[in-house]
C-alpha cells in the first residue's frame, strides 16, 4: 500500500547538443519520441513519479541545453541536482570524446556526493556506430559510473537507466530516508503484534496468551 | 487505544511500559496533552512523560519531556474538585512532585487510568527506594537524550533542600512540614484524606519545563537535509488525491471475497463461565474466519460500575478462547469493554495479516448519560480493503422504555468515534464503514400481548405471529431506530427471561414476559446470513445467547492490478502537474545588434507568449556572480511581467553605449555579446542570445590612443586597437613600433579648430544643446573621416566636444593628480606644476583647450561668454574624481572649476 510520505530530488541531463537528451526525457516521463529535434535553448524540466523498493520517489528531471556557447551558464545547475546523467550519442565520437569535459564541469559544480551514470544513447543506429560498447564501458569504469546503451527511438533501458540513477541517489542518502520511513509506520503487522505479549495491550490481559 | 506500544518503542532493552495513559497537564498557561507511562527497570519505576502526536503508534509520535522516578521524595497526590466532592466517573486529578517537579495531570476516567493508579500506589505502599541511588542509574540514558536540566540535577547529586530553595516556586499544596515528613517516604494520599478546597490545582506552577516542541523535533528532520540537498517533503494533497482516485477506481483491482463471520451474543447476567461455551461458539462443521463474540452484564458489582476493573473479564475471554472453534487457530484482535459490556474480535491466525487499522471505542449512555452500565462498545478494523465497524451495544432495559432505548442507539452513533491515522482527517464514526455488525442485548421487548399468548404462540413455534409484538421491528418499520439496518428471520424462541439453569421462563415474582432482547442487526453490501439462532444448551444466564453466521462478501485486493491502477494514477497526476508547470513561448532567441555605435539606442522586439494553463511569471535573473541580469549596455523592458495562460506581451531589448560602457568597448576589452536568462516562476529558464559589432568610436577612447592612431576609428584594425589600448599611460615619446604620435587627438583638434574657425562669435555657445541627430552626424565624420568637414550647427559641435571630454576613460587632467590639483588652488605655479607633470598627450590636451577657451573668452562681446561659464562647464570636465572615490561634493566641483578658471584669468603682464 502507499506510504504516506514522498521524496522528491533532481535529476540532471547533460551533454552535447543533440545526442538526444531531450528525447530520452520526453520518453521517460510522456511515453513519447519526436524525430525531429529543436535544441533546447535553456534549461526546462519535468516531473516523474516512481517507486523504488516500496518509496515513492518524485523526481525533478532536468534537461539543459547543450551547446558550447551556454556551458558557463548550465554549470550553475549543476549544483542543485542529486544525479547528473552524462549522454553522448554512439553515432558520434566526437559527443564521446566530450564526455571528459562534461564529467570535468561536474566534478567542478556540482555538490559532492552527487550521483553519475553514463549513458550512450540511439543505441538502435547500429550502423553508423562510432563509439563501441566497450568504449562507453571503459569510460564508465574509469569514472566508476554506471553505463546503460539507451535509445530514445526504440525505448531501449530508458527506464533501467533513470531507476538506476534514482537507487543510487536513494542508496546515497540512505540515512534521511531511514529517518522517514520509521516515522511513518503506517500499517503494524497484527500477527506479529499478538505474538509478542510484551507488546499486547498493557491492560490486565498483558499476560494472556493469544493463541487458542 | 493503547498507547504503551509506542513509550515501549522509545525504551532501551529491558525496560518496560507497564501501562500507559493519556492525560492533560494542567498549568496556569495551558493544557497540554501528555501520554505518561509507568517504565519499570528491574525493581524500580519511573513516570515518564511524553508529548504526542494524535495517534501515536511508534516512537517516532513521541517525545519524552519528563522523567519522574518513582524513588523517596516523590508525592502522588489525587487532588479535589473544586465543588469538593467526588464523582465517580470523571477524571481523576492527580499532582506529581519531586525534587524537581510539581505537576498537576488530569487522566480520563477509565481502566488504563485506574490500572495506572494501582500500578504506581503498589510500590509506594511498599516503600521507595532512596534516590539518588545506582537502582536508578538506568534513567541516565533518558535523560541524557534531552532533558538537560534534570539531568545536570542527577549528575551532581544535588541536595533536595538546596533545590527547593533554588527553584523559589514551591507553592505548596500541604504544609512544608508535612511535605518534608512525606517526601521522606514518599506517601500516597487518597483524595479522601485530604480535603482542601484553597489547594486547588490551579494553583500550581510547573517549571523546569524542557523546550522540546513538534517544530524543533521537525527542525532536526530538515537539518539533516542541508538546504539544497535532498529535500524531502511531504505531499499531503498528492496523497489525498492518489487515495480518493484509488478509491474512486477500486472496482479495477478489488475482487469480491466472502469470508465467514460469528458474530454471538451473550446476556451472562453478572455470572461467571460454568459450562463450555463450544455449543455456542463452534456448533458449525466448518471453522468460521472471524468471531465477533459481545457479552452484557459481564459483572454487575459496584467495584466494575465504579472502577471498571472486574476479574470477569479474564474469565470470559478465557472460556471464549477456549470454546472457539478447535479446527482452526485463532488470534485475538481486539478485547474492548466498558463496565459490563465486552467486545471480543478474533481471526483465524493466517488472516491476521490482512487486518489494518483498528480502532476501539467505549460509549456511556448509564445513569448521567455517561456511565458503563448500558452504553455500547464498538471495535473498527480493516479487513482487505473492506472497512468494519462491530458494535456491542446493551441498551435501556424495561418494557415501556423503548423510546430510552433508541436515544441510547443515537447516542452510540453519534459519540462512538474512531481517530484517525492522518489527523488532519476527521474522525470515523459507525456509519463511514462498509459492513456493520450490531450485536447486543438490544433489549425491546413484546408489546401489547399476555403472557399467556406469548407462551402459547411459543409452543406453537409461531414466531412469525410474536414477532408482530416485538418492539425493535415496530421501531424499526416506524424509523425510529436502526435505519438502514437488516435483521433476519427471527426462527428461534424468545432468548429471555429464563430461570438460571433452566429452560424455564422465568418463575420470578417478577414473572416477566418472555422477549428477544439479544439481537443481531447487520448493514452493507455482501452480507448474506446463513443462521441466525439461540443456543438453548446453555443455562448459566437468565439470558439465551445468540448467534449469526454471515458470509461477507469482503474487498480483496489483486496486488497485480492495483499496482497498475496506482501507477495509471501516478501517471495521470505526473501529467496534470507537468501540464501545470508554467510554460512560455518566445518569438525570437537570439537577437543579432548591427553596427552598435556610441550614445546610439538600438531596440528589438520579441514576443513572449503564455502557451501553458496556468499563469506565469517571468523575469530575467541573474547568472551566477553577475550583478545584474545583463551587461550594462542591454536592457529588457519591461524586465519581469505576468501574463494570465494565453496573453502576450511585447519585450523590448535595449542597447545603449554610453560613456560609461564606451571606454571597454572601445578599447575593445568587451563585445557586444551577453546571455540572458528568461526564468519562469516554477518552470523553466530561456537563454537569449545577444550579439552584435560594436564600431569603435573617438567617443570613449583615451588620448594617447586617438594621438597614436594613424587613421580614423572605424579604419582601424581591432588587433591594432587593442595594442593601443595596452600603451601605458606615461609614455616616451620613443615608443617602440610607433610612429611620430599626434601631439593632441586629431578629432580633438577636428572639433575645436572648427569651432574656433566657425563659433567664436556665435550668440549662447556652451549654452544652448545640440541636435541629436547632428551629433551622429558628427561623430560619424569623426569616426570615419566622412564628410571632409564636420557637419551640423556650432552648438552640436560644442555638445560632441563636451561628451568627447566627458567621455575620456582617464580625464584631460589624469586621475592620479586629482587631489594635488585641489590642493594646489590658490597658487597658480604649483598648479602650473601640476599640469606640468601630466602625461605629454594630457599635458597638450590641456593647454591646447585653455588657449581655445581664451580665444573665445576674447569675443566675450559677441558671445556673451565669460570665464564663470567655462569654468563652471570645464572644471568638471577636464578634472574628475577617480572611480574609487564618491562622487564629487559641491565644494569639491566648485574647487575643480576655480582651478581650471585660474589659467583662464589674464595673466598678468
Ligand atoms: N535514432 C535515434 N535518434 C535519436 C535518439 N534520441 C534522439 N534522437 C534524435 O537526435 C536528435 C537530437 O535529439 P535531442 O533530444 O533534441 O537532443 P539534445 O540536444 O541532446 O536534447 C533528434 O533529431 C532526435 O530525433 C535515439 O535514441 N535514436
Ligand atoms: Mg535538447
Amino acid at each position: 500500500m502507499a506510504k504516506q510520505y514522498d521524496v522528491l530530488f533532481r535529476l540532471l541531463l547533460i551533454g552535447d547538443s543533440g545526442v538526444g537528451k531531450t528525447c530520452l526525457l520526453c520518453r521517460f516521463t510522456d511515453n513519447e519520441f519526436h524525430p525531429s529535434h529543436i535544441s533546447t535553448i535553456g534549461v526546462d524540466f519535468k516531473m516523474k513519479t516512481i517507486e523504488v523498493d516500496g518509496i515513492k520517489v518524485r523526481i525533478q528531471i532536468w534537461d539543459t541545453a547543450g551547446q558550447e556557447r551556454y556551458q558557463t551558464i548550465t554549470k550553475q545547475y549543476y549544483r542543485r541536482a542529486q544525479g547528473i546523467f552524462l549522454v553522448y550519442d554512439i553515432t558520434s565520437e566526437r559527443s564521446y570524446q566530450h564526455i571528459m569535459k562534461w564529467a570535468s564541469d561536474v566534478d567542478e559544480y556540482a555538490p559532492d556526493g552527487v550521483q553519475k551514470i553514463l549513458i550512450g544513447n540511439k543505441a538502435d543506429e547500429e550502423q553508423k556506430r562510432q563509439v563501441g560498447k566497450n568504449q562507453g564501458m571503459k569510460l564508465a569504469e574509469e569514472y566508476g559510473m554506471d553505463f546503460f546503451e539507451t535509445s530514445a527511438c526504440t525505448n531501449y533501458n530508458i527506464k533501467e537507466s533513470f531507476t538506476r540513477l534514482t537507487e543510487l541517489v536513494l542508496m546515497a542518502h540512505k540515512r534521511e530516508l531511514e529517518g522517514l520511513r520509521m516515522s511513518s509506520a503506517d500499517e503494524l503487522n497484527l500477527a506479529e503484534l499478538e505474538d509478542d505479549g510484551s507488546k499486547s495491550d498493557g491492560m490486565a490481559n498483558s499476560s494472556k496468551s493469544c493463541w487458542c | 487505544m493503547d498507547q504503551s506500544f509506542a513509550i515501549q518503542d522509545t525504551l532501551e532493552k529491558g525496560d518496560t511500559c507497564l501501562v500507559a495513559v493519556q492525560g492533560i497537564l494542567v498549568s496556569p498557561y495551558t493544557n497540554e496533552s501528555r501520554l505518561v507511562g509507568l517504565v519499570k527497570n528491574r525493581e524500580t519505576l519511573a513516570i515518564f512523560l511524553y508529548k504526542h502526536r494524535r495517534m501515536a503508534i511508534c516512537a517516532d509520535d513521541v517525545s519524552l519531556d519528563e522523567i519522574i522516578p518513582l524513588a523517596e521524595g516523590v508525592i502522588i497526590q489525587q487532588v479535589m474538585p473544586a465543588e469538593g466532592f467526588y464523582v465517580i466517573g470523571t477524571d481523576v486529578t492527580l499532582r506529581i512532585k519531586s525534587l524537581d517537579i510539581d505537576i498537576v495531570m488530569q487522566l480520563p476516567f477509565g481502566s488504563h487510568t485506574q490500572e495506572f493508579l494501582r500500578r504506581v500506589n503498589q510500590p509506594i505502599q511498599e516503600g521507595l527506594p532512596a534516590f539518588p541511588s545506582q537502582q536508578f542509574v538506568w534513567l541516565r540514558k533518558y535523560w541524557q537524550r534531552n532533558i538537560p536540566s534534570v539531568n545536570s540535577l542527577f549528575l551532581n547529586n544535588m541536595n533536595y533542600e538546596e533545590e527547593r530553595q533554588l527553584s523559589g516556586l514551591d507553592i505548596n499544596l500541604v504544609s512544608d512540614l508535612e511535605a518534608d515528613k512525606m517526601a521522606m517516604n514518599g506517601q500516597w494520599i487518597k483524595a479522601n484524606e485530604r480535603v482542601d478546597p484553597s489547594r486547588s490545582p490551579q494553583m500550581s506552577v510547573r517549571h523546569n519545563k524542557t523546550t522540546f516542541t513538534d517544530l524543533v523535533r521537525s527542525a532536526d528532520v530538515l537539518s539533516a537535509n542541508k538546504a539544497e540537498m535532498v529535500p524531502f517533503t511531504k505531499f499531503g494533497l498528492r496523497d489525498n488525491l492518489i487515495k480518493s482516485e484509488l478509491l474512486k477506481n477500486e472496482d479495477t483491482y478489488i475482487s469480491i471475497q466472502n469470508y465467514r463471520f460469528f458474530v454471538g451474543t451473550y446476556n451472562v447476567n453478572g455470572q461467571s463461565p460454568r459450562e463450555s461455551l463450544q455449543t455456542w461458539l463452534s456448533q458449525d462443521s466448518e471453522p468460521p474466519d472471524l468471531y465477533c463474540i459481545g457479552f452484557q452484564e459481564l459483572d454487575l458489582s459496584k467495584e466494575a460500575f465504579f472502577f471498571n476493573d472486574t476479574p470477569k473479564e479474564e474469565e470470559w475471554f478465557k472460556a471464549v478462547s477456549d470454546g472457539l472453534h478447535p479446527e482452526a487457530k485463532y488470534a485475538k484482535i481486539k478485547l474492548i469493554r466498558l463496565v459490563g459490556i465486552m467486545l471480543l474480535l478474533y481471526v483465524k491466525k493466517e488472516l491476521a495479516v490482512h487486518v489494518s487499522e483498528v480502532e476501539a471505542e467505549t460509549v456511556g449512555t448509564g445513569i448521567m448519560g455517561r456511565m458503563g452500565n448500558k452504553g455500547g462498545v464498538a471495535i473498527r478494523f480493516r479487513f482487505h480493503n473492506t472497512h468494519l465497524c462491530i458494535v456491542n451495544s446493551h441498551l435501556a432495559a424495561h418494557v415501556d422504555e423503548f423510546e430510552r432505548r433508541n436515544q441510547d442507539f443515537r447516542e452510540i452513533c453519534s459519540r462512538m468515534q474512531f481517530a484517525q491515522a492522518d489527523p488532519t482527517l476527521s474522525p470515523l464514526t459507525i456509519h463511514k464503514h462498509d459492513v456493520v455488525l450490531w450485536l447486543g442485548d438490544l433489549n425491546y421487548r413484546l408489546k401489547d400481548i399476555e403472557l399467556e399468548k406469548v407462551k402459547k404462540l411459543i409452543d406453537s413455534r409461531d414466531y412469525k405471529t410474536l414477532h408482530k409484538f416485538d418492539q425493535l421491528k415496530q421501531q424499526i418499520d416506524g424509523k425510529a431506530v436502526f435505519e438502514g439496518f437488516t435483521e433476519g428471520e427471527i426462527m428461534f424462541q424468545p432468548t429471555y427471561k429464563y430461570d438460571p439453569g433452566t429452560d424455564e421462563w422465568d418463575t420470578s415474582e417478577k414473572c416477566r414476559t418472555p422477549a428477544w432482547c439479544d439481537r443481531v442487526l447487520w448493514k452493507g453490501k455482501h452480507i448474506t446470513q446463513l443462521e441466525y439462532r439461540s443456543h438453548m444448551a446453555l443455562k448459566t444466564s437468565d439470558h439465551k445467547p445468540v448467534s449469526s453466521l454471515f458470509d461477507i462478501g469482503v474487498k480483496v485486493v489483486n496486488e497485480e492490478l492495483y499496482k497498475k491502477t496506482f501507477e495509471e494514477i501516478v501517471r495521470c497526476l505526473d501529467k496534470m502537474e507537468n501540464d501545470c508547470i508554467p510554460s512560455a513561448a518566445l518569438s525570437q532567441r537570439e537577437f543579432h545588434f548591427k553596427d552598435v555605435k556610441y550614445r546610439q539606442l538600438q531596440v528589438q522586439t520579441f514576443t513572449i507568449h503564455n502557451d501553458g494553463q496556468v499563469a506565469c511569471q517571468f523575469e530575467f535573473i541573474r547568472k551566477l556572480d553577475e550583478e545584474s541580469y545583463s551587461k550594462p549596455w542591454l536592457r529588457a523592458n519591461p524586465s519581469k511581467g505576468f501574463l494570465t495562460p494565453g496573453s502576450s506581451m511585447q519585450i523590448e531589448l535595449e542597447v545603449f553605449v554610453n560613456n560609461q560602457t564606451a571606454a571597454a568597448l572601445n578599447a575593445a576589452e568587451e563585445k557586444i555579446e551577453d546571455i540572458l536568462i528568461l526564468h519562469l516562476d516554477r518552470g523553466k529558464d530561456f537563454f537569449l542570445s545577444v550579439t552584435g559589432n560594436y564600431l569603435h568610436s573617438c567617443f570613449g577612447s583615451s588620448i594617447q590612443m586617438l594621438c597614436y592612431m594613424n587613421g580614423y576609428m572605424r579604419d582601424t584594425s581591432e588587433e591594432t586597437i587593442t595594442q593601443l589600448a595596452q600603451m601605458p599611460l606615461q609614455m616616451k615619446d620613443n615608443f617602440l613600433g610607433a610612429e611620430k604620435p599626434a601631439k593632441i587627438p586629431k578629432e580633438l583638434w577636428m572639433m575645436v579648430d572648427h569651432l574656433y574657425r566657425n563659433a567664436s562669435q556665435q550668440e549662447d555657445l556652451f549654452q544652448q544643446p545640440g541636435l541629436m541627430s547632428e551629433f551622429e552626424a558628427i561623430r560619424d565624420c569623426l569616426d570615419s573621416g566622412y564628410p571632409e568637414s564636420l557637419p551640423g550647427s556650432n552648438h552640436s559641435v560644442v555638445e560632441a566636444l563636451l561628451l568627447f571630454l566627458e567621455a575620456l576613460p582617464e580625464p584631460v587632467i589624469c586621475y592620479q593628480s586629482y587631489q594635488k590639483c585641489l590642493e594646489s588652488i590658490g597658487d597658480y605655479s604649483s598648479s602650473k606644476e601640476v599640469v606640468s607633470m601630466l602625461p605629454l598627450h594630457h599635458k597638450n590636451v590641456f593647454k591646447y583647450l585653455i588657449s581655445f577657451l581664451q580665444e573665445m573668452l576674447n569675443n566675450s562681446e559677441k558671445n556673451h561668454l565669460d570665464i564663470k561659464i567655462l569654468a563652471s562647464i570645464f572644471g568638471n570636465l577636464l578634472l574628475r574624481p577617480p572611480p574609487d572615490l564618491p562622487k564629487p561634493s559641491n565644494s569639491d566641483k566648485r574647487r575643480c572649476q576655480e582651478f581650471v578658471q585660474q589659467f583662464l584669468q589674464p595673466e598678468d603682464p
